[in-house]
């Protein structure tokens, strides 16, 4: 809310970024609240989830600010700006594969979270609850399946006890029943208070849950509101037109699906 | 899970769900414990029953020991790939020669030489911690060649022809042979228990982590140019160590050897048979590596062709090395941690762990 006297919990203020000639933020100005529910959809390449490394840190700004909390962080490295409070998860996931499932969750609670031995421990255990995970702890993460690892990254963001999670394509190759479960996960996450921006290409996952929808193009935000005022906007409709099938990544059917809930 | 309505991330850290505990293990560690023990005790009664021949081959043995634990800190949880780790262990050597040459007993020396090669690490980390992968290999194979050139500008240390060292105990050969293999086995001891309690820490976990994934342990917050700066003075104070232990071992110290590449071929071999990025994986190595070089010690140019044959040959069929093959039955030193639901006892819990090997087809 840009009138209130309070700052934003995010706002950036004309980023831009290109690599070479490709141009992936042009002036992106955009002002989160806090506990806010943020969707983003936008064709491939429209510079979704290079925004996301420009938040995050992955990537530094040609020019514009990034500001958490009124604290500017251009110059923080991802890992700082985690600690400050940002998490992330990735479209495909990055678990740590030797590690098991819970230590995973651990080393982010105890470094993103900052959170002292004894206090880790719950809180790990904590994020894996809410992720549903809890009965696959002490399995390697490695041999975890499309789903599950979708589950952790979330939890593993989670742990690090974020203001703000950004979400990357949770959703993206997952079964109707499985995108309904991930929805659930997301929103008990943010019934606990953490500011949410979620890039998904699963629209429907989107449209139920958001408050607010922002649809990026070319490096711009091409439409911002309410998500079913966005998705009647003839510019969203032309930018979308032919795209917006719900992609399906490959090899997704491979290891971990017999033994999900029910199991 | 659906039942879920309260708070999850404003959960106060207060303490784990009634009857929900974490461990170290799932085993109780006391067994593994218990026979490190009872090796390090053998090992240590040995000179009293085999000649100094069998302990002097024995420090050579932990020698190689000590650089490949320190090797697979480095490489194998940080993923710096250094190929100049004998730029600590020449100058380990060097620190208690240029002690000795100042009336400084040599086992005195040895823990001046671990600070020396500490505070050389992190000048050496200043210079290279902005270098990756190829770059920062060959860098630290720069630096190793520059020490060498730096120590045979004097004389006083013996040029480029190499140095005795005095002011070893003047006793009975026996004896000393018997102090010199007791020190290098405490030594070795003492890195392999530093290697354990460093990776069963919290830096241990994030080392872990940055093993696993490095973007990915960014991302949850893992400082990772920290956790290598640590490693790499680690390591250097590691190798500084040996080379401290080779010089009293040998003394007569040449500047060639000292700050031969031939170390960090030796301790990478070692590394890459035994299993890189886990404990047991540099012990497994070294042993392979002596046992090959006592068999094929005769045979010349055989020896390295046969040496060639079997890294290639783990490279290719077994690329997480010979502990790799049998590290998912069993874990001799536990450095993770164990969520126990509520409920479930401490023990063999037979039912959860048919389960979850069920599951672990891959």
């Amino acid at each position: 809310m840009p009138d209130s006297s309070v700052p934003a919990l995010l706002e950036l203020d004309s980023v831009s970024k290109s690599f070479g000639r490709v141009v992936v933020a042009e002036g992106l100005s955009l002002t989160v609240g806090e506990a806010d529910f943020v969707g983003m959809v936008g064709p491939n390449g429209a510079g979704k989830t290079s925004l996301f490394g420009l938040i995050a840190g992955d990537i530094s700004p040609d020019a514009g600010s990034i500001r958490l909390g009124g604290a500017q962080v251009n110059r923080l490295s991802s890992a700082a700006r985690c600690r400050v409070g940002i998490g992330r998860t990735y479209q495909v996931p990055r678990p740590f594969g030797g590690m098991t499932v819970y230590e995973n969750v651990l080393v982010a609670a105890q470094q993103g979270g900052r959170l002292r031995r004894r206090a880790s421990y719950a809180f790990a255990a904590e994020a894996l609850e809410v992720a549903g995970l809890a009965a696959e702890a002490n399995r390697p993460a490695g041999t975890l399946g499309l789903l599950q690892r979708k589950r952790l990254e979330m939890a593993r963001a989670l742990a690090t006890r974020p203001k703000l999670l950004l979400l990357d394509e949770v959703a993206g190759g997952l079964t109707d029943p499985e995108v309904a479960q991930l929805v659930q996960i997301v929103t008990s996450i943010r019934a606990g208070g953490v500011a949410i921006i979620w890039i998904e290409h699963v629209v429907r996952a989107l449209t139920g849950s958001v408050d607010r929808l922002l649809c990026l193009a070319g490096g711009r935000f091409v439409a911002d509101g309410g998500p079913a005022d966005v998705l009647a906007n003839p510019t969203v409709r032309e930018v979308f037109l032919g795209t917006e099938v719900s992609t399906s990544l490959p090899g997704q059917s491979a290891g971990g699906q017999p033994d999900q809930e029910q199991a | 899970m659906s039942a879920r309505t309260r708070q999850p991330a404003s959960v106060s850290a207060a303490g784990l769900a009634p009857g929900v505990r974490v461990t170290r293990s799932r085993r109780s560690a006391i067994w593994s414990g218990l026979g490190a023990i009872a090796v390090i005790a053998v090992l240590a009664y040995l000179p009293y029953r085999v000649y100094s021949g069998t302990t002097s081959l024995l420090v050579n043995f932990f020698i190689l020991l000590i650089l490949a634990s320190m090797w697979n800190l480095l490489a194998g949880y940080t993923g710096l790939v250094s190929v100049g780790q004998q730029a600590f262990f020449g100058f380990g050597s060097y620190f208690v020669l240029i002690g000795a040459l100042h009336g400084v007993d040599p086992f005195v020396g040895l823990p001046i030489a671990v600070v020396g090669c500490a505070a050389l690490g992190l000048v050496v980390w200043w210079l290279l911690s902005r270098l990756r992968s190829g770059y920062f290999a060959i860098a630290t194979w720069v630096v190793a060649s520059v020490c060498y050139l730096i120590i045979i500008r004097y004389p006083s240390l013996g040029g480029g022809t190499g140095e005795f060292m005095p002011g070893l105990p003047n006793i009975n050969i026996k004896y000393l042979d018997a102090y010199i293999y007791w020190t290098t086995l405490a030594v070795t001891a003492i890195t392999l228990v530093c290697v354990y309690l460093v990776l069963r820490s919290r830096l241990g976990l994030e080392l872990t982590a940055v093993r696993d994934d490095e973007t990915g342990a960014r991302s949850v917050g893992v400082r990772v140019g920290r956790a290598q700066l640590l490693v790499f003075v680690i390591a250097a104070a590691g190798c500084g160590a040996a080379g401290a232990l080779e010089v009293i071992s040998a003394p007569y110290l040449q500047p060639g050897p000292a700050f031969s590449v031939q170390w960090s071929a030796e301790m990478i071999f070692a590394v890459l048979i035994g299993g890189i990025g886990t404990i047991e994986g540099p012990i497994i190595g070294t042993i392979v590596f002596f046992a090959l070089q006592q068999w094929l010690a005769h045979y010349g140019t055989w020896y390295f062709i046969v040496l060639g044959l079997i890294a290639i040959s783990v490279a290719i069929w077994a690329p997480r090395g010979i502990w790799g093959l049998i590290s998912d039955r069993l874990k001799l030193f536990p450095v993770g941690y164990w969520l126990w639901p509520a409920g479930q006892r401490l023990g063999p819990p037979e039912a959860a762990v048919a389960g979850e090997d069920a599951e672990q087809v891959t």
